[in-house]
């Protein structure tokens, strides 16, 4: 493990990484601050300038987006009661009653320094479990990793916010756009329509940006609020907010745990772990700490938790290649793009960049505080922007990013197509990261179960021939049942309720 | 909400349906007429490139089924919300508007078409201080082509009459 920071210490060492770093930090609290945008859609928008980068900066500078995007959408939960984003939707019980209170800066001090703890709490977790599990898995085979990407995709599609049915039909989509281009065993095109553009499949820039970002600016021009200009007074944290933040410490080390173990978990981000850190810091809470009225508590526990995710969700990631949401997903796919294939093979051949990797998640964390509390002000004036300003901007974002990748006029076609099918999609109430990690993991699945049957002289035994196969198998199995229990228990529970008037 | 609601949850949950069973069919009419007649839809797993495709599609198929089935048996528990045509014209616009900028990108290029696009999303929100729109387009475009072109090296669509700034 020291060998791989060591070698890595070799690649983060440079001005520019700590500027990278400090560029994707400042855009990721900008992003988050703005509700509507968020972690994603910064990583999306910028994906096309990163891979411009070597690795280690290119994922320095999207896990900087990431982390200070999961923290941004505190500072409008604090002062606007709107979220930035849904992670820091349990912030605002307490985030904004604090404000009221009169302790805006507070608030945002503590969100900031409980972020940037708890987010270096999840990169100790990802820097300890990581090379273990890389190391347990390198000794997989074809069935174990056709296995392993099924069971990432039935977990996001089980825990899915909406239906769990939609969540594993817009997996099995995407799973079938991935075999859109040339077949890598037989060079044979498939699903091309005769188009040389297709060969190489769809451009997953294309498909991310298309699905997110152009579905959320329609999401957002449904709204009244286009000409608002919120009135704020400017907020001024400082850092002896950390002092506030540590003296909650063992919630934030309970936090930060549950945060982490929860990013671990395929499809269980980051609100459902601010939420549970959030439930379970105030059943510990005591009654004069009055969780909901402006808790210090309820802060630390959203926040910490909400970050500590993000390193979690960098184990499975980056030790099987398998991604555990929407936004670990597109991580892979910049580190496909840029030539680094995700898993054992990476940890046993570039350690030197899984370690670069391991400190630009640590350095991130650790200017997330003393960038967040120095440029609070600036994130309050950024609040001020109206979406009349941001949609066009980010829709020209879109344009000029999907075209950067590949200068293919075809490709930004494939991106309008696929913001009419999220549009689609989300209207109908289907979750579309599904969809996205669907793509990512298609190529995985179909080139695992193929090389497997290959092995098999039995067929398709060989999948619970195997004992690590077997036991996934046994867990997918378990998945789908309780995918299958709770729509029908949904089903049921509302047949017995009364039905809701429909409007003709 | 005002208004009638043009778009309710369950028609979109059929369009999305629809969708999907779009998907199905193209898939298996490519397998049928494209890979199949050239060979490539027989043989084993390394020969057989339509083998995997099909599997994932049948179990597409199996699942969508599955959702036709809830859909029918839910149709009047459905929340009655959805999108009123007041909702929907803005983003419709503004669709149109981005489509139709990307389809004269390539032929008028990037400098020409990226500031009115922006002006004319702007003026769909809403906006009405003309001058403010027109100088906020024109620094929006002129500003992401001046990133892109001069720090990232990317070319932008110069289209036919080759608009390329020297920045």
């Amino acid at each position: 493990m020291f060998d791989m920071l060591l070698g890595g210490l070799g690649l983060v060492s440079s001005f520019s990484t700590a500027a990278l770093v400090g560029a994707g930090l400042i855009i990721g609290l900008f992003v988050g601050a703005l509700p509507g945008l968020g972690p994603l859609m910064g990583i999306i928008l910028l994906l096309p300038y990163a891979i411009t980068f070597p690795p280690v900066q290119a994922m320095g500078f999207l896990i900087a987006i990431y982390v200070g995007g999961s923290c941004g959408g505190a500072i409008s939960a604090i002062l606007l009661r709107i979220p930035g984003t849904p992670l820091a939707a349990a912030t605002l019980f307490d985030g904004y009653p604090m404000a009221q209170n009169g302790r805006a800066a507070d608030a945002i001090g503590i969100a900031i320094s409980a972020s940037a703890l708890g987010g270096a709490f999840g990169g100790l977790i990802l820097i300890l479990f990581s090379p273990s599990i890389a190391a347990f898995a390198a000794g997989f085979g074809p069935p174990e990793y056709a296995l392993l990407a099924i069971t990432g995709l039935t977990a996001i599609a089980a825990v899915s916010d909406q239906s769990m049915l939609k969540g594993l039909i817009a997996g099995t989509a995407g799973l079938l756009l991935a075999t859109a281009g040339t077949d890598e065993f037989t060079a044979a095109e498939r699903f091309t329509f005769g188009l040389f553009e297709m060969s190489d499949g769809f451009n997953i820039v294309a498909i991310v940006v298309g699905l997110f970002a152009i579905s959320e600016m329609s999401n957002l021009l449904t709204g009244n609020d286009l000409l608002d200009r919120p009135t704020l007074s400017i907020a001024r944290p400082g850092f002896r907010t950390v002092l506030l933040v540590l003296r909650h410490w063992p919630n934030l080390l309970r936090s930060s745990s549950i945060g982490a173990f929860i990013g671990a978990l395929p499809g269980a981000g980051g609100v459902i772990s601010s939420f549970t850190a959030y439930a379970v810091a105030k059943t510990f809470s005591r009654a004069d700490e009055r969780y909901g009225e402006g808790a210090e508590g309820g802060i630390v526990a959203s926040e910490s938790a909400n970050n500590a995710t993000a390193g979690g969700a960098l184990v499975p990631t980056l030790a099987l290649g398998i991604p555990g949401d929407a936004v670990t997903a597109v991580l892979i796919g910049a580190l496909l793009i840029l030539g680094i294939f995700p898993g054992p093979t990476l940890f046993a051949q570039h350690s030197d960049i899984v370690g670069g990797i391991f400190l630009v998640y640590m350095l991130a964390n650790i200017a997330l505080f003393v960038v967040g509390i120095l440029l609070t002000p600036l994130f309050v004036y950024v609040l001020r922007l109206r979406k009349l300003v941001l949609i066009p901007t980010v829709l020209l974002m879109c344009a000029i990013g999907t075209y950067a990748v590949g200068s293919s006029i075809f490709d930004l076609w494939v991106m309008f197509a696929f913001g009419i099918v999220g549009l689609i999609l989300r209207a109908g109430g289907y979750p579309l990261a599904p969809m996205v990690i669907g793509v990512i993991l298609g190529p995985l699945l179909e080139n695992n179960v193929r090389r497997a049957l290959l092995l098999s002289h039995d067929g398709l035994r060989i999948f619970i021939d195997r004992p690590v196969s077997a036991t996934l198998v046994f867990i997918n199995a378990a998945l789908l049942l309780c995918v299958f229990f709770f729509t029908l228990r949904r089903h049921f529970a509302g047949r017995r309720s009364k039905p809701l008037p429909v409007n003709t | 909400m005002t208004g009638p609601l043009v778009i309710g949850r369950r028609t979109a949950g059929w369009c999305a349906v629809a969708l999907m069973l779009v998907l199905v069919a193209l898939v298996f009419e490519q397998i049928r007429d494209v890979l199949g007649p050239s060979g490539m839809a027989e043989g084993g797993p390394y020969d057989n490139a339509a083998a995997y495709p099909r599997g994932v599609t049948l179990v597409l198929l199996g699942l969508v089924a599955l959702q036709i089935v809830v859909q029918v048996v839910a149709r009047r528990r459905v929340p009655a919300d959805g999108f009123t045509l007041r909702q929907l014209v803005r983003p419709a616009a503004v669709i149109a508007i981005f489509g139709l900028y990307l389809g004269l990108l390539g032929p008028l290029g990037f400098h020409l078409t990226s500031a009115p696009m922006l002006f004319a999303v702007m003026a769909v929100c809403g906006a009405r201080q003309w001058w403010q729109m027109i100088a906020l387009s024109l620094a929006i475009s002129f500003g992401l082509a001046w990133f892109f072109e001069s720090q990232l090296d990317v070319v932008l669509p110069g289209g036919i009459f080759h608009l390329n700034i020297p920045w």
